[in-house]
Formats: structure tokens, sequence, C-alpha cells
């Protein structure tokens, strides 16, 4: 196979863009396709101050390494877990990354918020994934506004995105519908929030951290019961298989056609979020989440 | 041949799997699940094998 661009042999096969690329031309077409979001999809500007969640994975490093080469003013954070091998692997990996490629780096401990994950596993009987996403969301959400940022930019692929929408209309939950795309408008207590990959497939990011070298981290989490939406993935794996285009269609369409029907629902019908006693930050309920974890687990302050 | 799998780390081998397409087949991965390496290059599913060929499959579904 050669390439698209210019007839050298081809490293990447892309069916659903009918094309293939050698190893330069496909980090141009990767790019494209990150600047083809942010201006498509109006996800921040120039002087805007971005965070970037970082978990040491590659979509994650692949999205900072991007917005770096792009120019744009960029920091990440990296939320330490307190799992025994895994946190400090990731780490590890994040560190070496930010260092290299001269990217300012934010740590925040769990365990110095009174919410190592380990402990928190022991005392609930949830789920702990579900909790330690809670958590997650919290503390970037919260860690952006307290610092100045603008917009908080995670590493979520069209992989990631088409699984989640499909699991959404599966269930026909209508709140998730409403809200659910490459970004999220800044609210009282919501720092804006982003997804500059959502066009680019989990492969195409694997292709990318690999020709790009980057050495991300892929030491699985021990409570990871595989990937989330596995299922859903490998269902939706074959149809674009077989279809090839499938997947960013079905998303678009969604984006273009039927979001907007489940918003105005919601804002008919949800729940306003208001804030949390104790900490101030958006919720639902009474005090928030974390704020209750944090009492359960007699974290102080 | 040999087919290192990543991020198993488990060598396997394989015989005559002819190019990258039907190497996946035998590992039951279609192309947009794994990326095939050789000597630090990467192969798309037309490539033909050899024998002698070192091999590294990266299963490429994330974890968590
Ligand atoms: S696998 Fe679960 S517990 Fe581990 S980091 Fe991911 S969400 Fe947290
Ligand atoms: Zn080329
Ligand atoms: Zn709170």
């Amino acid at each position: 196979m050669k390439c698209t661009r210019c007839r050298a042999t081809a490293a990447v096969a892309l069916p659903s863009h009918n094309a293939g690329f050698c190893p330069d031309c496909f980090q141009v077409f990767f790019s494209r396709q990150v600047q083809k979001a942010i201006k498509e999809k109006d996800l921040f500007q120039p002087e805007d101050k971005i965070l970037i969640a970082l978990s040491g994975g590659k979509d994650s490093l692949s999205l900072a390494r991007e917005l770096k080469l792009l120019g744009y003013d960029t920091a990440g954070l990296y939320i330490d877990l307190a799992i025994p091998d895994s946190s400090v692997k990731a780490g590890e990996h994040v560190g070496r990354f930010c260092r290299e490629l001269g990217i300012n780096l934010h740590v925040l401990d769990l365990q110095k918020e009174g919410l190592p994950i380990p402990e928190v596993q022991k005392k609930l009987r949830r789920p702990v994934c579900s909790v330690c996403g809670q958590i997650k969301r919290y503390y970037f959400n919260r860690f952006a506004l307290d610092n100045g940022y603008s917009v908080l930019a995670t590493g979520h692929n069209l992989d990631d995105e088409v699984a989640r929408l499909f699991s959404n209309v599966m269930r026909w939950d209508t709140a998730y519908l409403g809200d659910q795309g490459p970004a999220l408008p800044a609210q009282e207590g919501f720092v804006r929030k982003v997804k500059p990959l959502y066009r680019l497939s989990e492969f195409e990011t694997a292709n990318y951290s690999f020709l790009a070298g980057i050495d991300y981290c892929y030491a699985p989490c021990p409570y990871s019961r595989g990937a989330s939406f596995t299922f859903y993935k490998s269902l939706l794996d074959e149809l674009e298989h077989q279809q090839p285009g499938r997947k960013i269609n079905f998303y678009e369409g969604f984006l273009n056609r039927a979001r907007r029907a489940f918003a105005r629902q919601e804002d008919l019908e949800g729940l306003k979020p208001e804030p949390c006693p104790v900490c101030g930050y958006p919720t639902t309920g009474e005090v928030c989440g974390v704020c209750r974890l944090r009492e359960i687990m007699g974290a102080k302050g | 041949m040999q087919i290192l799998i990543e991020p198993d780390n488990k060598m396997v081998h394989i015989e005559r799997s002819g190019n990258v397409i039907n190497l996946l087949k035998k590992l039951e991965l279609r192309p947009n699940q794994a990326i095939v390496i050789r000597e630090n290059e990467l192969l798309t599913p037309d490539r033909m094998l050899d024998e002698e060929d070192k091999i590294v499959v990266r299963k490429i579904a994330s974890r968590g």
C-alpha cells in the first residue's frame, strides 16, 4: 500500500478515510484532525489556558504532545491515586514525558486529600471504578478552576465517545444524551471541558504514539476489569470493520442532528446543580459526593 | 515466525501466515485492534511477512 499523499510505502491504513499514510504524512493527518475538531467545534482559542488531564496512557499523552506542538498554552495535571505499583509507574511515565516536552506538570496526591483509592475500595461497597471516576472528575474540575485555567482537556477518543453514546442510547439516558459531546461549556462551578481527540480512533492514537515515540504506560490498574464498555467496543469494532466510517458518522450525526433535542428536554426536566454546602462546588444532592466520601474516610479539612 | 504480543508480553509461534491481515486473523484480531511492528516499522495489513521476521503485535484496547 502506498501513502495517499506522497506515494511512499504506507505505515498506517485507514479504511474509514479511504486512505493510507507514511509515518510523516500520518502525523500531518493526525494533527489536521485535531485542528479540525478545535476549529469546527470551537473547542478553545489561542488565548485560553488549557489544563490537560494526564493519566500516563497513550491518549492523554498524544493529546498533550499535539496541543504543545500546535503552540497552545498548556499544562498537565496528574492525579496520583495512590494505588501500589500502577500509580507510581504511571506517574513516572507522565513525569518523563512532560520533562522531555517542556510541559508544566502539576501532581495532585489523593493520599494527601485523604482519599487513597485502595482505602476507598476497602471502605465502600460500590464498585471502586465509579467512585474513582467521580473523584477524578471532581478534582480535575476543581483544580482547573482554583488555578485559573479556562479549559480542561481530556484524551477521550472516537471509540470512547461512540461506545458511551451507544450505551446512552441503549438506556435512552436523556440526561447524558443531552450533554454528551466534544465541548461542554463552562457553567457556575464547572470549567469548560473539551475532547480534542474525538475525531480520532483508538487505533489512530496508538499509531500516533508509536510514530511519535511516546513512552506511555500500559501497566493496568489492579482494579480494572478490562476496558470500560468492552463489549460495546467490540460490537462497534465489528460494525466499523464491515462498514468503514460508521463510527464517526454515527457520532457526528448525533452531534449535528439529535443532541439538541435531548438538551432541550433536560433544560425543562433536569435537576439544576446547587453549590455543595461544604466545598462550594456544584452538586445535585445535598452535600456533594466527594465531600460525603471524605467524611466517611475521616479526611480532615 | 516469532510473535511478541503486547501488552501481555507473551511469545507465540505462528507458521506460514503470509501477510499481516492473515497473521491478525490467526490471532483473532481485526486490523483496527492492533498495530503490527517489524524492526521499528509499522506494517499495513497487505504487507508480506517472512518466516525469519521478528514481529510485535501491540493490542490497542486501553484499560480502566
Ligand atoms: S481502573 Fe477503576 S480504580 Fe483503576 S484507575 Fe481506572 S477507574 Fe480508577
Ligand atoms: Zn506520505
Ligand atoms: Zn463538596
